[in-house]
């Protein structure tokens, strides 16, 4: 491509329309990236200063504002997510603590509803299974680990859970296993808008 | 500047009603806009960036450039133009637009529909009666 010719601001603009472009059809973000390319190598001399390449590009609009003019209209409207992309966020977030399979209920949501990508749901899926419920887990197979320091057959030192680091470990894992799940939940109803 | 003034002045009720003429009006301008570039394409074709150029420059009719190329996708994918991709003098290929028969037929039924709908409205704006 003539990336190397173009002006750097309109290399990241064009880089930041492909990272917003991803929902959208390949052959759709390709000819879109190819029209705005053209458009700012039309517009901007690749030895053009910043404030110039800035002055184009905000007449441009941002990227979210493109590729959101690309999804057609009725499209656009049905993305907007309704009573599934709900339950399936409060699945994903609660479910587990129904027997897990709640949890489960959710993903089966999360990945037949229309309005997230293939990442969002990789992300929802997997950030954290089983939701919140998986604090309860962590706790009760916690409880039951033992850690031991040393190497070889014989380990040299083993606690029963009552170390200092023991206690950091954990508490920054149940941390991770609250916020992980809460932070996805926040995500996709960011991207169901 | 002046939506920030309308902000702190303006009441929520009042505000609210700015709020539905602003999309109104955009969404008029969005209705309309597909038949201003068909209206562009009527004697000559001319290629992406010309295009939004001389959209961009008519008053108050777009307000992000980036938005029309979008546009110009679904006019191709309907039908209502057709596109070449040409060489051109400096930097990358350019793709030209060109009206097609179908495209013509809809501006034409446009034209027609918009004539009287504007006189029905601006007859009604004007003496507060219809014709």
């Amino acid at each position: 491509m003539s990336t190397e010719k173009i002006h750097p601001l309109a290399a990241d603009y064009l880089s930041r329309l492909r990272r917003a472009g991803r929902g959208l059809p390949r052959g759709r973000l390709r000819e879109l990236v190819a029209e705005i390319e053209a458009h700012l190598s039309e517009a901007i001399d690749p030895e053009a200063s910043d404030a110039e390449a800035l002055t184009v590009l905000d007449r441009l609009g941002e990227p979210e504002e493109i590729v959101e003019a690309e999804r057609p209209p009725g499209e656009a409207r049905q993305d907007r997510g309704g009573a599934r992309e709900w339950a399936a966020i409060i699945l994903l977030l609660f479910g587990g603590f129904i027997f897990f399979f709640g949890w489960l209920a959710g993903v089966v949501l999360l990945w037949s509803s229309r309005v997230w990508t293939i990442r969002d749901k990789l992300i929802g899926t997997l950030i954290v299974p089983g939701g919140l419920a998986s604090v309860l887990i962590a706790l009760l197979v916690g409880s039951s680990v033992q850690v031991c320091s040393g190497g070889g057959p014989n380990p040299l030192h083993c606690t029963g859970g009552a170390s200092t680091g023991h206690v950091i470990v954990s508490i920054a894992l149940i941390a991770l296993l609250v916020i992980g799940p809460l932070a996805t939940a926040a995500y996709l109803a960011r991207r169901v808008r | 500047m002046a939506a920030r003034l309308t902000k702190m002045v303006l009441p929520a009720t009042l505000r609210s009603m700015v709020a539905m003429r602003d999309t109104a009006i955009s969404q008029l301008r969005r209705g309309v806009l597909e038949f201003c570039v068909l209206a562009l394409l009527r004697d000559t074709e001319r290629y992406g960036f010309e295009l939004v150029r001389a959209l961009a420059a008519a008053d108050g009719l777009v307000t992000s450039e980036g938005t029309l190329y979008p546009l110009l996708g679904r006019l191709r994918r309907e039908g209502s133009v057709e596109t070449t991709w040409r060489e051109s003098p400096s930097g990358p290929p350019r793709r030209y637009y060109r009206l097609t028969p179908t495209g013509e037929a809809a501006l034409d039924a446009f034209l027609t529909e918009w004539t009287r709908f504007r006189a029905t409205v601006e007859t009604l704006l004007e003496t507060g009666a219809p014709t």
